[in-house]
């Protein structure tokens, strides 16, 4: 699950969050829309422990942030949380040093101390899941943007997160992918992971979100069930957003 | 017949050039130390009193004793006037006038040195000396293991330093730089040895020839030499055989060059040059692993580290880039011994050349750490990694394929600086070149053969670096011809 209360997150003496609280039960998919600089991917990065907080609190896959703990406990929570949580970056930042195999236990092998055997038994039973098994000996610039994105969520899984995050993940696929890629997300779902997906696309969350969180200007304007918000917005702002939207 | 006359007279007219080295020169031809424009030395004033008898004036071209001879062929000068002494080899490129002095050799030890009391002591000790003279061709011919400096005030410096046991040196550098003024150097016996010193020409200049030997012959026998040498202090009753009348022919005959001639020959020259080689090659690899492990953390203290490491860095690194290298390791060499660091000078220009390098390389590694995208390390984060796993195994890795050419780029010339351990008198092959080629005169054969040695210690290396570069670059070759095709 995950609580947040008054989030307030400054960078360079401008308040980027302003106070943001919300709370979500587990294995729930949050979706949080919102325009471009609205604060949401800020929000993810202080969900999954890249960014600082400022002040407030967040408590997130069983790790307790606050921006009054000393900074050496902060540290240590830190690393705690970005272990529970798995994120697909919007870039995806796979390493291209690396195969798609050992993209995937790269992490597991040296953070995890897995046997080598064990993680690559296992990376191959997640590449078959997303449908990539034959290309675990490929490096990722051979790969195509929907399949590399795949293998960033491989990546993310052969941790055993609690949570997993996505930021923007249809910005760089075409319908057809996007389709697919939203069947993946959904058996995940039936599996019981709670999620967090940052989108612009409203098509892509309808129906996959339980919950949705509407953002501006570093503030929550809405927050509640999906269908409610999508069906009949409260905030005249959501409103104007969700037809824009469409 | 009145055209001849007219060129004569023109000829005498100008200046008599002659090349000397006035490096280290002294008393032969140096620089004044109270007039630093001017030359001064016991030949300068023996080529002036020369020029009178003939009718000429002089004038002095500063030159390179290595490279006297080919500069003289070079016509660069006329006459070659630096204490030289007419070897076989250097019969063979150039001719000699009549000889002008006799010379001795001192053995050289420091003043508590009871060991050596002749050169057959020195058979287990490492004896300094000049490059190409009778004194160097002497250890060689009695095995003494010898060490060759470009000129004599370094050799007495290492001398004092306990780099080496002692220095042999002609008797006339010796009375200048030890027996006038060293209160820490003395000789190990008596001088010994006889040799002459002659004055080159080139071959076909004769009428210069007889003019010049028929001048010796007046300053000599009016006393005007003498006069010279006694001023110097280095007059001695040796110098008497010269005043007697023996005809110039016998003169050339009687004088015992055989001992200190040499020929040149090929094999041992090729021998030398491998061994030559051996040593370049070591300097180059190990400066070059030192200049790699010391660039890695002045790379990330300027990257990363605190703001006063940031600038301990970077100010070592714009010292080592902004001044020579041959500066530094000048002062590696001759600075540190005076406060009591003295280290051999393969190792000094090892580590020289590698601190040297280690700037140039910790900046091909930042530049190629600061090209990874943050990204790279927040997806390591998000996984669970610290800092340290992250540097090690997913930023390293892409940043060393990024940093592989040019570190290919800086090796290469790291190899070709090797050549200025020069200066510190490091036998290495660019030195083994220039000792070799200016005592036979086979500059090109010799070139070739130094080519290859170069050529074959550097081409496996290129092809090593472009292999590996291939190797980590082949993904994105196919990934560009696969989109070419696409």
């Amino acid at each position: 699950m995950i609580r947040v209360s008054n989030l307030i997150k400054s960078a360079n003496g401008t308040r980027i969050l302003r106070g943001v609280s919300f709370e979500v039960p587990p294995q729930t998919v949050l979706g949080i829309i919102g325009a471009s600089g609205s604060g949401k991917t800020t929000l993810l990065r202080c969900l999954n422990g890249l960014d600082r907080i400022s002040d407030g609190s967040i408590a997130c896959a069983g790790v307790h942030l606050d921006a009054t703990l000393s900074k050496k406990e902060y540290s240590r929570r830190l690393t705690e949380l970005r272990r529970r949580v798995g994120t697909v970056f919007q870039h995806l930042y796979l390493f291209p040093h690396l195969t798609v195999l050992g993209n995937i236990i790269e992490a597991p092998t040296h953070v995890l101390r897995v046997p080598r055997k064990n993680a690559e038994t296992e990376a191959l039973q997640l590449l078959e899941s997303v449908g990539l098994k034959e290309k675990a000996g490929r490096y990722p610039e051979r790969l195509s943007g929907g399949e590399q994105q795949r293998v960033a969520i491989a990546r993310a899984l052969a941790m055993h997160p609690e949570i997993l995050m996505f930021d923007e993940p249809t910005s760089a696929l075409d319908p057809k992918r996007t389709a697919s890629l939203r069947t993946l997300l959904r058996g995940f779902v039936e599996k019981g992971h709670t999620m967090v997906i940052v989108s612009h696309s409203i098509g892509f969350l309808e129906g996959l979100a339980d919950q949705l969180l509407y953002m501006e200007g570093g503030e929550v304007v809405e927050f509640g069930d999906a269908d409610e918000i999508l069906k009949s917005p409260r905030d005249p702002r959501t409103k104007d957003f969700l037809e824009q939207a469409k | 017949m009145a055209w001849l006359l007219l060129v004569s007279v023109a000829r005498a007219q100008q200046p008599l050039r002659w090349g000397a080295d006035p490096s280290g020169g002294a008393p032969y031809v140096f620089n004044d130390p109270s007039h630093p424009d001017q030359y001064i030395g016991y030949e300068k004033e023996m080529v002036d009193a020369l020029a009178a008898a003939l009718g000429r004036k002089a004038e002095f071209v500063p030159s390179d004793w290595e490279t006297l001879v080919s500069a003289l062929q070079r016509k660069s000068f006329e006459v070659i006037i630096n204490g030289l002494e007419p070897t076989a080899d250097r019969q063979k490129q150039i001719q000699f006038s009549k000889p002008y002095y006799i010379f001795q050799l001192a053995l050289t030890v420091r003043k508590d040195d009871e060991r050596i009391h002749s050169l057959a002591d020195c058979k287990d000790k490492v004896v300094g000396t000049l490059g190409n003279t009778a004194a160097s061709r002497l250890l060689q011919k009695e095995g003494v293991p010898f060490k060759v400096y470009a000129e004599p005030p370094t050799a007495y410096r290492d001398l004092e330093f306990k780099r080496i046991d002692a220095v042999i040196m002609d008797v006339p550098a010796e009375v200048f730089y030890v027996s006038k003024k060293s209160t820490t150097l003395k000789r190990a016996c008596d001088p010994f040895f006889r040799g002459t010193y002659n004055i080159g020409l080139r071959k076909g200049d004769d009428e210069l020839k007889t003019q010049i030997d028929s001048a010796i012959d007046k300053i000599i026998n009016d006393g005007t030499f003498e006069k010279i040498l006694r001023k110097w202090g280095l007059w001695n009753d040796a110098q008497l055989e010269l005043q007697s009348k023996a005809k110039p022919e016998q003169q050339n005959i009687d004088v015992a060059y055989d001992v200190t001639s040499s020929t040149f020959n090929w094999r041992e020259a090729v021998w030398r040059l491998a061994r030559a080689a051996v040593v370049t090659v070591l300097i180059a690899f190990g400066s070059m692993f030192i200049a790699l492990i010391v660039g890695m953390p002045l790379a990330i203290g300027q990257w990363k580290g605190p703001r006063i490491v940031q600038w301990l860095c970077t100010i070592y690194v714009e010292f080592f880039r902004g001044t020579p290298v041959l500066v530094q390791l000048l002062f590696l060499y001759f600075g540190l011994p005076t406060i009591g660091v003295a280290m051999p000078g393969w190792l000094t220009a090892l580590i020289g050349l590698g601190l040297n390098y280690a700037a140039y390389e910790s900046q091909v590694y930042r530049a190629a750490l600061e090209a990874i995208p943050r990204g790279q390390w927040e997806a390591s984060y998000l996984l669970g990694m610290s800092p340290l796993l992250a540097f090690r195994r997913i930023i390293l890795p892409q940043a060393f394929r990024i940093a592989l050419p040019p570190m290919t780029n800086d090796f290469v010339s790291l190899f070709k600086d090797t050549s200025t351990a020069f200066a510190i008198s490091v036998w290495e092959l660019a030195t083994a070149y220039r000792e070799l080629a200016n005592a036979s005169g086979q500059f090109l054969m010799l070139g070739v053969a130094v080519s290859l040695y170069y050529l074959a210690m550097s081409l496996p290396m290129a092809h090593l670096a472009r292999r590996l570069e291939r190797k980590l670059q082949r993904r994105e070759a196919i990934e560009a011809v696969e989109s070419e095709v696409g």
